[in-house]
């Protein structure tokens, strides 16, 4: 806005104040009602929603979906969108800080003095369009559910561990064929095909990137965790797991040094 | 003197214009000088007149405590004329119920604030003991669970509100000049709200505020530089242990609540000080759009006030809403 825009923008409202009603009563009524209206659908919610407890946090547990309160669901979206993991700092970083620099700068950037949202299309347009991505990005974190099932046909000896897997939350973050969501993590129908056991045990203990690390679940339950090592390094996508990807498995992470060091799961 | 401001107590009034008092002279409160003498004069008033009924007086007195109380306050703090400003400072034309969606997220803040403190007055911040005390608020403290489940739902309905405020304030046009620093405060309270809402997730401490905070805290650490930096802080180490919790009960019930009362102190000192805007289809004047550009484009800026007789600066006028609203 240059000097006689603002100029006029402030005579402008000058009079509008000057017709329009005293904050006492005529605002403040409105704003008690609005008030009144807030507590009562909060009150509402928490007798009718409540509060319940979910079970206690243990860290050994092998049975969690690691998900935000919904108004952060938008957020956690974006990792699901953002496949590659050389761009995953993108998505968790560098994406809601521009989100966020943009928004904090939106009166520098746009100079536009007209203010009616009807005559302001490019503006009014962007904010719509906004609105509606969040709330399609709410919408597809409520719906992404953690299913506890993998149809996978495996070998009998790999059921264990395709059975710790299901119980893992894995399927939270990662797709097994047709179960589980696409992402944040990689799909995982055919790592083993990709990465050798002791590099997916090595992934399982550090935790790379985002994703939560099953150290404890080594400590506590060395057997789970090899089966689900060994699970994990049976699939190479092949119908029938062959025996021979058993061999050289390093239970319970006897790592060899350098194996996985460049690995995102 | 509007029949709304009768109201308020006569200290607070606005002073009547020369020739409009109502007769009672001095309980204006213009100074509290003259409340003074007014209470002199009543009483020796009651002195002379000993036949009087002294329950009448006794009365009489009571109905003028508020005014008294007011007008001593004021005498030993002066807030009357400022709460007199704020009050009746004039809103502008058109003012709709979109204009009470920043007074609800204020509300709604104040609301958690209170359940906070209730919550607080049971909660042990330990991860031996958190889980625990969660359930024994939850199950045997009288009215726990409700509290609880206000300040949990809450925080839901204050974020909702927060985000239909900005939208309002986005759509009305109302971040531009003069009030673009008040956007920027809005956008810091915005981000506040949502880092309380991080840091609350963690304190119920079961699994899925376990498991939801290890991985917001690595997705924090996945942003270069900074990011393992921010990740061990906000676990207090490398891994997450006894006192990551103490250290996000800390943020999220001192940090971050200072930090966002100030910053609403600084916001709506900018809302009282600039005015709320008007709505964007509302216009000063009634005359036809085209004549109105014309007439704004044609007279140089000095001028131009003079168009409405109104507009700019004004001879000194004590009922002025404006000026007794600075």
């Amino acid at each position: 806005m240059n000097r006689q825009e603002k100029e006029q923008y402030l005579r402008e409202y000058e009079v509008l104040k000057k017709k329009g009603k005293p904050f006492f009563p005529y605002a403040i009524m409105k704003d008690s009602v609005m008030a009144l209206i807030v507590v009562v659908v909060i009150s509402v919610m928490a007798i009718w929603l409540g509060a319940e407890q979910g079970p206690k946090a243990d860290p050994t547990t092998t049975t969690y979906v690691p998900r935000p309160e919904w108004y952060l669901f938008f957020l956690f979206e974006v990792l699901r969108v953002v496949k590659p993991p050389e761009l995953v700092p993108l998505a968790t970083v560098g994406v809601p800080t521009i989100c966020m620099v943009l928004l904090l700068l939106l009166p520098f950037y746009d100079r536009n003095p007209e203010r009616n949202p009807l005559k302001r299309p490019i503006a009014t347009t962007a904010g719509i369009l906004t609105i509606v991505s969040m709330a399609f990005l709410t919408f597809l974190g409520a719906v992404a559910g953690s299913p506890t099932q993998i149809d996978l046909e495996v070998a009998p000896e790999y059921e264990a561990g395709k059975l710790v897997a299901a119980q893992s939350g894995c399927l939270a973050c990662h797709q097994f064929a047709e179960n589980g969501n696409n992402g944040p993590g990689p799909e995982l129908t055919e790592i083993g095909s990709r990465l050798p056991a002791a590099a997916i045990s090595r992934s399982l203990i550090i935790g790379p990137g985002i994703m939560p690390s099953y150290s404890n679940l080594r400590e506590e339950e060395p057997e789970k965790f090899d089966d689900l090592v060994l699970f994990l390094a049976s699939l190479n996508g092949e119908e029938e797991p062959q025996e021979e990807q058993e061999t050289g498995v390093g239970a319970s992470g006897e790592l060899e040094p350098d194996a996985g060091s460049d690995v995102e799961p | 003197m509007s029949r709304f401001e009768k109201l308020l107590p006569p200290p607070m009034r606005r002073p009547a214009k020369p020739g409009e008092g109502d007769g009672h002279v001095g309980t204006n409160g213009k100074t509290s000088a003259a409340n003074g003498e007014v209470t002199a004069l009543k009483e020796q008033d009651g002195n002379g007149a000993r036949t009087d009924d002294a329950g009448a007086r006794v009365v009489e007195k009571a109905k003028d405590a508020p005014a008294d109380l007011v007008g001593w306050v004021d005498e030993r703090m002066g807030g009357t004329s400022f709460l007199t400003a704020m009050l009746l400072r004039k809103v502008p034309k058109g003012t709709n119920w979109f204009y009470t969606l920043g007074s609800a997220t204020l509300f709604a803040f104040v609301v958690q604030a209170l359940t906070g403190v209730f919550l607080a007055m049971y909660y042990t911040p330990s991860t031996v003991e958190a889980y625990a005390s969660i359930t024994y608020l939850t199950n045997d403290v009288f009215m726990g669970e409700f509290v609880r489940g206000m300040h949990k739902w809450g925080a839901s309905v204050m974020v909702i509100l927060v985000f239909v405020h900005m939208a309002r304030t986005f759509f009305f046009g109302a971040y531009k000049y003069p009030r673009e620093l008040n956007w920027v405060i809005g956008v810091v309270l915005l981000i506040l709200t949502m880092v309380m809402g991080f840091t609350g997730y963690l304190l119920p401490f079961d699994q899925r505020s376990y498991w939801a905070t290890i991985v917001g805290v690595n997705i924090n650490g996945t942003a270069p530089i900074l990011g393992p930096y921010l990740s061990d802080f906000l676990r207090a180490g490398p891994e997450f242990g006894a006192t990551t919790l103490q250290r996000f009960y800390a943020i999220h019930m001192l940090l971050l609540p200072g930090a966002i009362i100030g910053l609403i102190g600084a916001h709506l000192y900018l809302v009282v000080k600039m005015g709320t805007t008007a709505p964007p289809w509302i216009r000063a004047d009634r005359k036809p759009k085209d004549a109105r550009t014309q007439e704004v484009d044609a007279i140089p800026v000095a001028t131009n006030g003079h168009r409405d007789g109104s507009a700019t600066t004004n001879g000194a006028d004590p009922s002025d809403d404006e000026r007794a609203a600075r």
